[in-house]
């Protein structure tokens, strides 16, 4: 394929010169951001970027695999536990525990998804959740065994003499990782794999009669996902110095799927979007929450469920195709007016 | 000692029981898994100790108007919430119900606090221990539960194989395009399964609550009696009941022979070798593999 | 025109990064920075503390506040979850530039609190969470200070002796936990320290805590016919457990610690076997002071019994004296410096005076009073009046 073609310009992800502008300009915001946010903010954009990670991988299972996941919260438990027992036990430098909480989360992966060789759906979602507890318990048993009141301390990965533990150092470590995770996600859903897992979704006796290997493709589906959400859980541990199993409880997992439904299922910029809102979610509700009578307003936590349910519900009920769907919608009202465009190639 | 032992199997398999019908009943019905099942046997916990309260020098009152509010509880939400869902993917509708769940939490510590509460005290009732059989004690609550799960359960099989409601309730199970068909109303047959649904669970948090007392985090309880619904079956009553004794049994026996701190994770294990194994339960109908 | 991406995300984020923040506080108040358990699994004994030391400082600055300025409590729930209180403390200390951090909470969220705090050499304060080993003498760690009233260290030496003391034959103990290591540990102490002085353990369970039924580990321990039970663990646990014993026929002897909730606990229990034994005296004793309480606990319209006020009146009562000594301006610095000089009248609500040296963070002399329910005269009685017991370490 020469550059110039109309296919070229199609499969390359930044083919056109409008495109590479708004790439441009949207890295030099994103690099810009460090600098003028204030530490607060910053480390919400930082929460931000490791949430990406995670949802990505999800979105990768069940929005476009359509393979039912309750494991995010084990599989990141596994990760940040990984890199907790490595550097506790032997001390492990981060170049070894990052490829380890990969391994692992292949491993786990492969576990993870072997019920759906013979499950579906609900049954499937129940295989993990089982699967869920059994990780927590796990992970429960080391730390009091352990002997720890505080969990596992982690000290920040140092490379040379340069440790990452600023906001600012993280921040383009994690901008490095989501990226990455993007294009890993993009370049899948583009790919032969990415074909092959839409056709399970949709009918996989159907997609097992065109000569998919339905198997094959389900175990990779959760095999790739489990591996994003280890390295992820892993880089939690960084970032938060330590580890402690009741930060993974099932409603971390149910905020994961939250993003990538309130996102909307089977986007990538959904499930960037979901985490975003998800994690800024409880911040806008605090500070909505200082208006209310005092004792109310330290129930924190208390007003975070309500009102994180009430606004998975609306999406759920109103907009199951999430905030790209309310996009799309707001786009379909704007283009309706214009003449029509034959094949927009700007559709991603 | 061991008739002990079978006493506890009892009393524990009789609370994951009772807890199960409120599973088993709306997914029969529905085909829906009610996985705020566990938050809303708290909230009918939590109207006892509203209902003690207000009438603590009238305890039958008390109860019998907890339990009120939480068939209305079951009705609303269908009404308000899941009704909505009937007809969309399965996986959105248990979605919502997990979204309910949290919404439920939130609610009952903004409104009851996180504070324990213990209603039999409110009615100046003790928890005197029973003695069943020589060398065998229960508490008085959990007699009371072995014994109100069996009623129950009594009731709901003649409920549903022998009144009209019933009757109906069932066919929507097994074929909701053909009940319609035949003039049944969907909706309301739902709204009914819901209602009952949570009418079991306010009836098992209410005893608990008694027994036990109540606080913010007793919704786990629910959660752990969903492996006995599912290794019964998810859509079977005599299933669920089956279950509850083979998890409750395992857990006794992980806490009495190998280690007390499985008990936990031990629910869960049953659940998976199950789903390995026979992934429809004892008693389910096999077609509930089908995809979502 | 091109559909919103991420790209564009980020830049909207970008942006919002340059509106000024709502967070910014003006440093015309003393700002004290709380990140507490106030919902969550351990919100039922942390909870009555923080809610109370509220209500103590909205008392204060409704009366001017401190050398005529406001107290501002910035508290954060951190659901006893370690991720959320990093998170709380981040905020708190970096963004809110608080001068004083109170961390009431479980021991699990200490490790990032006390890292956060330490970064900033912010002063931290635990208050009604367990007492961490860098507060306690010889040499405690600069910036961290604590004022609960129990302390495993010195609970559960206090607590075996007791059992010695109290039993009538030889002892075969039974010990109750919760699977947290805290309560481990603990229990495997009393184990050892029993075992020292001629004391068999039969049996040690640790109870999840959503656990429904408690009977089949009440079950477990009776078949080692223990006739003295101790427990160390969050109150749920540990009267649970005993009512368990006692439904299947128990008639030995329970020792547990009193937290927050036992003194209205004993009263409903109403059972002469199970003796608690406290820091913080009860209500029942009538003291003046305990008549203030409840009358502040009714203003500030506190959602929990009166009784569970003491432990964060204390607080209150310490942080007043703490700013008063900083003086106008203050900074962190110059709170710890008063931290470090304490001397509370606890007007008897505990033994003695809640004093912290520059060697001491935690106190020297830790008192104990222990009561139980008589059920002939219906109502609580105090079985031993304050025993000292030196805190060394």
């Amino acid at each position: 394929m020469r550059d110039g073609s109309p296919y070229a310009q199609e499969l390359a992800l930044f083919g056109t010169r409008a495109r590479r502008i708004r790439l441009a300009a949207a890295l030099a915001v994103l690099a810009a951001l460090p600098f003028v946010a204030t530490p607060f903010l910053l480390d919400l954009a930082n929460q931000v970027l490791l949430a990406c990670i995670g949802a990505l991988a999800l979105m990768l299972l069940t929005g476009f695999a359509g393979l039912i996941s309750l494991g995010t919260a084990g599989l990141l438990a596994a990760g940040a536990y990984c890199v907790g027992v490595l550097v506790r036990e032997v001390g492990a430098p981060f170049w070894i525990t990052l490829p380890a909480a990969a391994v692992l989360g292949a491993l786990l992966g492969l576990i993870f998804g072997l019920p759906s060789l013979r499950l579906r759906g609900l049954y499937l979602a129940i295989s993990t959740l089982g699967l869920h507890f059994v990780v927590v318990y796990l992970g429960g048993e080391y730390e009091a065994r352990e002997v720890l009141s505080t969990g596992v301390m982690i000290d920040s990965p140092s490379i040379g003499g340069f440790t990452l533990s600023s906001g600012r150092a993280w921040y383009f470590a994690l901008l490095a990782f989501a990226a990455l995770a993007l294009l890993i996600s993009v370049n899948l859903q583009r790919s032969r794999t990415g074909r092959a897992w839409r056709a399970l979704r949709e009918r996989d006796i159907v997609a097992s009669a065109l000569g998919i290997d339905v198997q094959r493709f389900k175990l990779m589906a959760f095999m790739v996902s489990a591996t994003m959400t280890a390295v992820a859980g892993a880089l939690f541990a960084y970032f938060r110095n330590f580890v402690s199993i009741d930060a993974f409880s099932l409603y971390l997992t149910v905020q994961y799927l939250a993003m990538i439904i309130i996102g909307g299922m089977g986007s990538i910029p959904g499930a960037l979007l979901g985490a975003g809102f998800v994690i800024l979610f409880p911040y806008a509700i605090e500070a909505i929450a200082a208006y209310l009578p005092e004792r109310f307003s330290n129930m924190e936590f208390a007003i975070d469920y309500a009102a994180f349910g009430v606004v998975m519900i609306l999406f759920l009920l109103l907009e199951p195709a999430g905030l790209m769907g309310i996009w799309q919608r707001l786009r379909n009202s704007f283009a309706a007016r214009r003449a029509p465009a034959v094949l927009s190639r700007d559709r991603r | 000692m061991s008739l002990q032992l079978v006493a506890n199997v009892v009393v524990l398999a009789a609370i994951y029981a009772l807890v199960s019908t409120g599973y088993v009943l709306v997914y029969r019905v529905s085909r829906v898994l009610n996985l705020a099942h566990g938050e809303l046997m708290m909230v009918g916990a939590y109207f006892l100790v509203s209902t003690a309260g207000l009438f603590s020098s009238n305890p039958i009152l008390a109860l019998v108007l907890a339990a009120l509010c939480g068939l209305v509880m079951g009705v609303l939400v269908y009404v308000v919430l899941m009704r909505w869902m009937t007809g969309e993917a399965v996986l959105a509708a248990v979605l919502i119900t997990i979204a309910l769940g949290i919404l439920l939490r939130g609610l009952s510590i903004l409104i009851w606090t996180t504070q324990q509460f213990y209603p039999a005290a409110m009615f100046g009732w003790r928890n005197p221990p029973v003695h069943v059989a020589p060398g065998v004690q229960i508490s008085a609550a959990s007699l009371a539960i072995v014994c109100l799960t069996i009623v129950v359960y009594i009731g709901l099989f003649v409920f549903l194989q022998f009144t009209r409601w019933g009757v109906r309730m069932r066919a929507a199970g097994q074929s909701p395009l053909l009940a319609e068909q035949r003039g049944i109303r969907l909706h309301a047959v739902y709204a009914v399964a819901w209602g009952l649904s949570t009418f079991t669970a306010s009836l098992a948090g209410m005893l608990l609550a008694l027994d036990s007392g109540v606080e913010s985090t007793m919704a786990t309880i629910g959660l752990k009696a969903f492996p006995a619904a599912l290794v019964g079956g998810l859509d079977s009553l005599l299933g669920a009941a089956i279950g509850a004794l083979i998890v409750a049994a395992a857990e006794i026996a992980a806490i009495q022979y190998v280690n007390p701190l499985l008990s936990d994770v031990v629910p869960f294990l049953v659940l998976l070798i199950v789903l390995a194994i026979r992934p429809w339960g004892l008693f389910g109908s096999r077609e509930q593999l089908d995809r979502v | 025109m091109r559909a919103l991406s991420v790209l564009n995300f980020a830049a909207t984020l970008a942006a919002a990064s340059l509106l000024p923040l709502a967070g910014a506080k003006a440093q015309d108040a003393y700002t004290v920075g709380v990140t507490a358990a106030m919902t969550g699994p351990a919100a039922a004994t942390q909870a009555p503390v923080i809610e109370m030391l509220r209500i103590y400082v909205d008392r204060l600055n409704a009366r001017g506040g401190i050398n005529g300025h406001r107290i501002n409590l910035l508290i954060e729930d951190d659901q006893a979850e370690p991720s959320k209180a990093a998170a709380n403390a981040t905020k708190l200390i970096r963004q809110d530039n608080v001068m004083l951090m109170i961390n009431s909470s479980l021991s699990s969220t200490y490790g990032p609190v006390i890292a956060e705090s330490k970064r900033a050499n912010v002063p931290l304060w635990f208050a009604g969470g367990v007492c961490p080993k860098e507060t306690h003498p010889p040499k405690p760690d600069p910036l961290l200070f604590c004022s609960t009233g129990f302390d495993f260290g010195v609970d559960i030496p206090v607590a075996i002796h007791a059992i010695k003391e109290m039993a009538k034959e030889p002892v075969k103990l039974g010990l109750v936990g919760i699977p947290v290591p805290i309560s481990r540990i603990g229990v495997d102490t009393a184990e050892k320290l029993a075992a020292q002085l001629g004391m068999a353990t039969v049996d040690k369970e640790f109870i999840p805590p959503a656990t429904a039924d408690y009977t089949p580990f009440a079950t477990k321990m009776m078949a080692g016919n223990p006739n003295w039970g101790y427990a160390y663990a969050p109150w749920p646990a540990e009267a649970k457990t005993f009512e368990a014993l006692r439904r299947l026929g128990w008639t030995g002897n329970y020792l547990a610690y009193g937290h927050i909730q036992a003194e209205d606990e004993l009263k409903r229990i109403a059972d002469g076997g199970l003796q608690i034994f406290t820091a913080n005296a009860l209500f029942q004793d009538n003291l003046p002071v305990h008549k203030e309480i409840r009358e502040v606990a009714a203003q500030g319209k506190y959602s929990f019994p009166a009784t569970y006020a003491s432990e964060g009146w204390i607080t209150g009562r310490a942080l007043e004296q703490i700013l008063t000594k900083a003086g106008w301006p203050a900074s962190a610095d110059k709170v710890a410096a008063a931290m470090s000089t304490l001397n509370l009248d606890t007007q008897g609500v505990r033994g003695g005076p809640m004093v912290w040296t520059a060697d001491n963070h935690f106190r020297t002399k830790q008192y104990y009073r222990f009561y139980r329910y008589d059920p002939g005269q219906k109502s609580v009685i105090q079985t031993r009046d304050w025993l000292a017991v030196d805190v060394v370490d």
